[in-house]
């Protein structure tokens, strides 16, 4: 069993953690589980800067490690890589507990019955492994880390396979079904009429660019998924464990206090308050006539079942596939 | 909602593109992997992991789609399970409700111009045809002389007046207690007392007219000689009005409401012994059915008063079948995620719920039983698992999350509930108002 260097601490934590995490049941030795716990301090709790591959690229003390490891669901994650270890009765409680909700959760994302069985499908022989990799079966639930429950796990992994599929569909569509569609082909993106204009747009970017920059991460994610995304503030607020009412409270909050940030950004930059509002409240894009989200046909940029977003422009969603788990 | 210039969409939009992402350096550009975005869902992420995928979710439209569309689906649909053993499948009653309220024009953006308009009619009434008097009550004398009359003269007509005529009616603080709903009839009917105490008589134009709008409007053609007919005949069209306004929803008058309506009704429903309608303490949903179809005459007034309920507890109640032979033995397990119930000392187990994430613990108390699983699912009967009740602990912003380990009961309205994260939520007076450790 490969141990690494911070397996001393490891071995501590995974000993007072073992036992709770039901691994004896479902064939998971100590050592085994030491070692998941390893992989998994090493993941999201490196010793140095250079192991790091997260988002936290703190140093950990063993205190830290243990309540990391006390936040994880443990019986979850040796369910899971039993699973992926082949276990049978852990196989056995993973199908009585997941498979029927793999179904409704499918259901839930694609709103489909065909597409939902064949996404469900899909992902449980992923989940099984059906894909052999020198002999050895290669079971998608050796990612789950535990950081979540499993259910919640299983839904990501779902909706981001559903992503991939719809998006890699799109790229596939003929010119046909497109034309048939109404989709229009993307066209030169019209300057401004003179140089004024062009200036005038610059400054009102910047200093948009400006306010949206002193927003914090948690603001600025509130703003994009009902502006952009089109989320309802229950979508919202779930995810960031609010109320609705907060959200909407803080949207209103936002949105008064980026348009005063933002006339303040435009006199700053030598306008006077009735040219900044002007320049605000005439811009042509308030107008519905923004000809530019009309013409450029982003196809990153078309909406999945669900949302409703805003007409794009230069979208950036990108083309390249999500992460895998 | 306040609008944010179009433009604004564009930055934020352009934010996120592929053309400023390269500009860009940090962790934001990662995208996090299924295991921090369900982390990052459930709120278990540390501040630090938090920050980090809200930077990237802030730019990346994919991985918003992602967390929203891996959302589990907003209504919990619990199966209650028959005394038979075999589930049924049930709907989930807030849509029902949504759906009633929406089809019966009683959607609160009407709904709260009515309750403005009835607080300016109570106003107007009160200062039109009281003058002088606000501050003074009614003289205790007028009462005795109500209650006298009232029966002898009409009573099916007093009984189904009785809340807005009720002598205490005036009182701010009974008009508190009643609901909006309540308040409006009462706004309507505030020139009744005063008429009464004049002319000594209970029936009076306004109330028939009143009573007109309270009972069903296909009983137009009954008239005034409807309404003077003897209780049980008059009691009828009032429970057919009151049901006929939510043919989905379970009949039933919620404990609140029934108290609310009990006291203000007070002296003089409590004289008329011919019309024993409501009583106070809380009964068993089968029980309660009962007694309001043999007593309609306070079911249109409480009805009203249990669609303006604030109660969560009742929005989120499941139509079940009466079950009037419950069993006090009873012996509660959990397996497979599921709640199951022994009726026969445990010889055998029937499912009694199974809620859309794993049970964990329980706890029971009599007939009141309390299950929690994962991800705050939570759960309570009081009829001993023949109807169940989700419970969403919650104060101010924050609401119960996590798994729940642990519930102790240390009485049959004192909940303690323990979280995997080591969050204690109790609640005095089972479940409606919570206080979190």
């Amino acid at each position: 069993m490969p141990r690494s260097a911070q397996s001393g601490h490891g071995a501590d934590i995974a000993t007072a953690f073992y036992e709770r995490s039901g691994g004896a049941a479902y064939g998971v030795s100590a050592e085994q589980f030491a070692a998941i716990l390893d992989e998994i301090l090493r993941k999201y709790l490196p010793d140095n800067l250079a192991q790091s591959s997260t988002l936290n690229s703190a140093p950990a003390s063993a205190e830290q490690k243990t309540d990391f490891c006390a936040g994880l669901r443990l019986e979850e994650l040796t369910l899971a890589r039993a699973c992926a270890a082949g276990n049978e009765r852990a196989w056995q409680d993973f199908i009585s507990r997941y498979r029927q909700k793999l179904h409704s959760m499918a259901l839930h994302i694609t709103r489909d019955g065909a597409h939902a069985a064949e996404l469900a499908d899909s992902l449980f022989a992923d989940l099984y492994g059906v894909n052999a990799r020198d002999g050895i079966r290669s079971s998608k639930l050796v990612f789950y880390t535990g950081r979540g429950s499993l259910e919640g796990w299983l839904r990501t992994v779902m909706a981001q396979e559903f992503i991939n599929r719809y998006r890699k569909q799109k790229r596939t569509v003929s010119l046909e079904e497109q034309t048939e569609e109404g989709v229009q082909f993307a066209a030169a993106v019209p300057e401004p009429a003179c140089t004024s204009d062009r200036l005038s747009e610059r400054r009102l970017e910047a200093a948009i660019d400006e306010a949206l920059a002193e927003l914090s991460s948690e603001d600025r994610f509130t703003l994009a998924s009902y502006y952009l995304d089109g989320r309802t503030l229950a979508e919202i607020a779930r995810p960031l464990g609010l109320h609705e009412s907060s959200v909407s409270r803080r949207l209103d909050r936002l949105a008064t206090g980026l348009r005063k940030r933002i006339l303040a950004g435009l006199r700053a930059q030598g306008m006077s308050h009735a040219q900044a509002t002007e320049a605000l409240e005439t811009d042509v894009r308030d107008m519905g006539l923004n000809l530019r989200s009309r013409l450029t046909q982003d196809p990153g940029a078309t909406t999945f079942p669900g949302s409703r977003k805003v007409p794009a422009q230069d979208a950036g969603g990108g083309n390249n596939d999500l992460q895998k788990p | 909602m306040t609008e944010v210039p179009k433009i604004v969409y564009d930055r934020l939009r352009a934010a996120g593109s592929e053309r400023a992402l390269p500009m860009r350096t940090g962790p934001e550009l990662v995208h996090p992997d299924a295991n921090l975005l369900t982390a990052f869902a459930e709120q278990a992420l540390s501040v630090t992991e938090r920050e980090g995928v809200l930077a990237h979710l802030a730019l990346c439209a994919d991985c918003r789609d992602v967390v929203a569309m891996a959302l589990p689906a907003a209504e919990t649909v619990a199966a209650p399970i028959e005394s038979g053993g075999e589930a049924v499948p049930a709907t989930a009653v807030p849509k029902t409700e949504r759906n009633w309220l929406t089809a019966t024009k009683f959607a609160w953006p009407s709904l709260r111009w009515a309750v403005l308009a009835a607080g300016i009619a109570v106003v107007a009434s009160v200062l039109l045809l009281r003058p002088g008097k606000l501050n003074q009550a009614i003289p205790p004398s007028a009462n005795p002389q109500v209650a006298i009359t009232t029966p002898s003269a009409s009573g099916p007509q007093i009984a189904s007046s009785a809340p807005p005529s009720s002598p205490t009616a005036p009182s701010p603080t009974n008009q508190s207690a009643l609901s909006s709903k309540a308040e409006e009839l009462q706004a309507k009917s505030e020139l009744a007392p005063s008429k009464k105490l004049k002319a000594g008589q209970m029936v009076t134009p306004s109330h028939q007219a009143e009573r007109g709008m309270l009972l069903a409007e296909n009983k137009k053609d009954s008239g005034p000689a409807a309404m003077l007919s003897p209780a049980p005949a008059a009691g009828a069209p009032a429970f057919d009005a009151a049901t006929s306004r939510g043919a989905t929803e379970t009949v039933e008058v919620s404990a609140a409401a029934v108290e609310t309506t009990s006291s203000a009704e007070g002296s003089l429903m409590a004289q008329n012994e011919s019309q024993p309608v409501i009583k106070s303490k809380p009964a068993l949903p089968g029980v309660e059915v009962s007694e309001q179809q043999t007593t309609g005459a306070a079911v249109v007034v409480a009805a009203p008063a249990r669609s303006q309920s604030k109660d969560i507890m009742s929005n989120a109640k499941l139509a079940a079948p009466a079950s009037s032979n419950i069993a006090r033995n009873v012996t509660w397990t959990i397996a497979a995620g599921a709640l199951q119930r022994s009726l026969d000392g445990g010889q055998s187990w029937q499912n009694t719920l199974h809620a859309d994430h794993p049970l964990l613990c329980y706890a029971s108390h009599d007939n009141d039983v309390w299950t929690g699983g994962q991800a705050g699912t939570l759960f309570h009967s009081a009829d001993s698992g023949v109807t169940w009740v989700q419970v969403q602990p919650s104060i101010k912003d924050q609401k119960l999350s996590f798994d729940v380990t642990h519930i102790g009961m240390h009485g049959p309205a004192e909940i303690v509930v323990s979280t995997s994260n080591n969050e204690i939520w109790s609640s005095a007076d089972s479940g409606k108002t919570w206080d979190k450790k």
